[in-house]
């Protein structure tokens, strides 16, 4: 019996032993990719930071009208955002490589299910992008164009329209994930609905006096302010 | 289609019409009665140029085009032609975009009849618009003059963009006191037309990076051609559409800014003033009717402190954004913008629309709040009764002069210079 437990023992400690040296090199070369891949993705970040510098490309991109971009990137510098996505590509890549080396057939498995789910993760990223340009653009549009018609509630109304914007690109980033589709549309709906009942009650309750005035208007086209007021501006 | 047609009628008629001397276009809603005493008057201009009229609005169709009811004798007068003007415009035209438009197709027209000069009349007048239109164009035909100017009789709260922005910029950059350098009245030479024309190619209208309008008094002076203006009664003025200032800003600051930017090499080595011949006899300021109330302007400039204030921080030294501070603490009747703050503001949104610190769709209607802060200030002035209207524009007009030091050091190195 006693022969037959040190016989136990010693088959699983072989099969352990033999499973780690086969997983080992596995392990070491999991490790050699990612320190080459973040070593790569250093130089490639410096090369792809210098070459846009010399490119002038954070004022180049002012100069076509994205200034808004500087605000979303590290240090206020949107050739620092390409090149630190460069490295972060460069270094999954490197973990893909890596996790190829410990297991053939489940890291296959997982690339394949990786790059399969690749576009969705662009085309959600991309939306999220554009969506919140387009919102910070019209919030600052809302708010131009509120104060000049001297509307007390335009920081309101301008910060409603920018989340009704980010609210609706954040559920169509989720969409492009899949992510519980069911449970995204409808919380869309309920805080986009939301969103616009809290506008509608804010600026019709401070807007009585702006109706007034608009119905005053239209009753009587002769309105006092053309009358009265004798400011011509060209 | 039918303005297609109604074009291609009408170019058709231009190529029979042999060479003129000068154009005129006529923009302006003038009725039957008054453009049958501009074309008598046209007919006897001194020297008996061939003159060709385009007036808008009148139709190749119709049996009363203007040079049949003129008279039988302005039908026979092979001297003066008037030919219906269809102009393209879109249904959401703004007065600058339709007044820009009507230069575009008068140059052309122009060039076509090889004219000596040509003319737009875009504004009605208070009074005797035949008569001030002949005095507009005697500079051009009789003395050679390349660019003619109306100087317009002077309202109290007339013309308030132009006296506040337009002319001071105008006067302190390229050193000529132009009233009214962005017309919509001008004359113009045949020199000065074409390089206009060669300027802009043949892009589309609102392509062209030269825009009529704001480019015609900084090419003339750039170019040292000869440049005058006539003294003219008052422009009758549209009501005012307090909701409309934002976009207005845009429609006439933003070719003023671009033109800046195209001339930075000719305006960096002017310094100081001086007056160019005027023609005519000037006419006294008048005040309008009605009651003065700032409270509203006073309102929105303190609601853009308020909530504009990340927007102008980008734009404006932190010096300029502290006096706004304080200027929106005082009443309405402590109420004044100094001239000195003004002049730097503007510079600095200029500065600010050459570096595109901000998208130039909001960096421009942006100004309307500070825009009504300096309005509100002038009629308080105006109010208080001290100060004459003409005394005020002119020291604005001074402090853009001593303000161009400033102006040129941030336009040089926007940023080291940031005071």
């Amino acid at each position: 019996m006693w022969y037959q437990a040190k016989l136990a023992l010693y088959e699983s400690a072989t099969r352990f032993l033999t499973g780690l040296a086969r997983l080992l090199p596995g392990i070491v070369a999991l490790v050699a990719a990612l320190l080459t891949s973040v070593f790569l993705a250093w130089i490639i970040a410096k090369i792809v930071r210098w070459i846009l510098s010399g490119l002038h490309f954070d004022e180049k991109l002012t100069h076509w009208g994205f200034a808004s971009l500087a605000d979303l990137s590290p240090l206020n510098s949107p050739a620092r955002l390409v090149s630190r996505t460069v490295a972060g590509l460069v270094i999954i890549a490197g973990g893909l490589i890596g996790l190829a080396a410990v297991d053939v057939e489940s890291t296959t498995l997982l690339v394949r299910s990786f790059f399969g789910y690749m576009p969705n993760i662009l085309a959600a990223i991309l939306v999220l992008f554009i969506g919140t340009v387009v919102a910070r653009f019209v919030a600052r549009s809302v708010l131009i164009g509120a104060v000049n018609m001297n509307f007390q509630y335009a920081r309101l109304l301008s910060n409603g329209v920018k989340w009704l914007v980010i609210v609706l690109t954040v559920a169509m980033a989720l969409e492009h994930l899949r992510v519980g589709p069911v449970i995204v549309q409808l919380a869309f709906g309920i805080l986009f609905g939301g969103i616009v009942l809290a506008l509608a009650l804010s600026v019709g309750l401070n807007s009585k006096e702006l109706v007034t005035k608009s119905l005053d208007h239209e009753a009587s086209p002769t309105t006092n302010a053309t009358i009265e007021e004798p400011f011509h501006h060209i | 289609m039918e303005v297609d047609l109604e074009r291609e009628r009408v170019q058709e008629k231009i190529e029979q019409t042999d060479k003129a001397d000068l154009v005129v276009g006529i923009v302006a809603e003038i009725d039957q009665a008054g453009i049958e005493v501009l074309v008598e008057s046209l007919r006897n201009f001194p020297g008996v140029p061939r003159i060709v009229v385009l007036q808008k609005g009148l139709s190749t169709k119709s049996p009363a085009t203007a040079a049949e009811g003129s008279g039988k004798d302005a039908a026979k007068d092979a001297s003066l032609a008037v030919l219906p003007w269809p102009l393209e415009l879109g249904a959401a035209a703004t007065p600058v975009e339709i007044i820009s438009e009507a230069y575009r197709s008068v140059f052309a027209a122009s060039d076509k009849l090889e004219a000596r000069a040509c003319c737009i009349v875009a504004s009605t007048l208070e009074s005797a618009t035949a008569q001030w239109i002949c005095q507009l164009l005697r500079p051009l035909l009789q003395e050679d003059f390349d660019f003619v100017a109306a100087h317009y009789a002077r309202r109290t709260f007339g013309g308030l963009l132009n006296y506040s922005i337009v002319y001071p910029l105008t006067r302190c950059l390229y050193g000529k006191r132009i009233y009214n350098p962005m017309g919509p009245d001008l004359g113009v030479s045949r020199r000065l037309y074409q390089r206009l024309l060669w300027a802009n190619g043949n892009t589309r209208p609102g392509n062209g990076r030269i825009h009529p309008l704001a480019s015609f008094a900084p090419m003339a002076l750039c170019r040292s051609l000869k440049v005058g203006q006539v003294h003219v009664a008052a422009r009758v003025d549209t009501p005012t559409d307090w909701t409309n200032v934002g976009p207005l800003m845009s429609s006439v600051l933003g070719p003023l800014f671009v033109d800046m930017e195209i001339n930075a090499s000719c305006w960096q080595r002017t310094r100081g003033s001086t007056l160019v011949p005027e023609f005519g006899l000037p006419l006294p300021v008048s005040r309008e009717p009605g009651k003065v109330d700032i409270g509203r302007m006073v309102e929105t400039f303190r609601l853009g402190i308020r909530d504009l204030r990340e927007i102008w921080g980008a734009v404006l030294p932190p010096s300029s954004v502290f006096e706004l501070t304080k200027l929106a603490r005082m009443t309405p009747e402590q109420f004044r913008l100094p001239e000195d703050l003004w002049a730097r503001i503007i510079f600095d949104f200029a500065l600010a629309h050459r570096l595109r610190t901000i998208n130039r769709n909001h960096l421009l209607p942006s100004l309307a709040p500070l825009y009504l802060a300096w309005v509100a200030s002038y009629a308080r002035e105006m109010d208080a009764g001290a100060t004459q209207a003409e005394r005020i524009i002119d020291r604005v007009a001074l402090a853009f002069e001593a303000g161009k030091p400033y102006f040129i050091s941030r336009w040089r190195w926007p940023d080291r210079f940031n005071p």
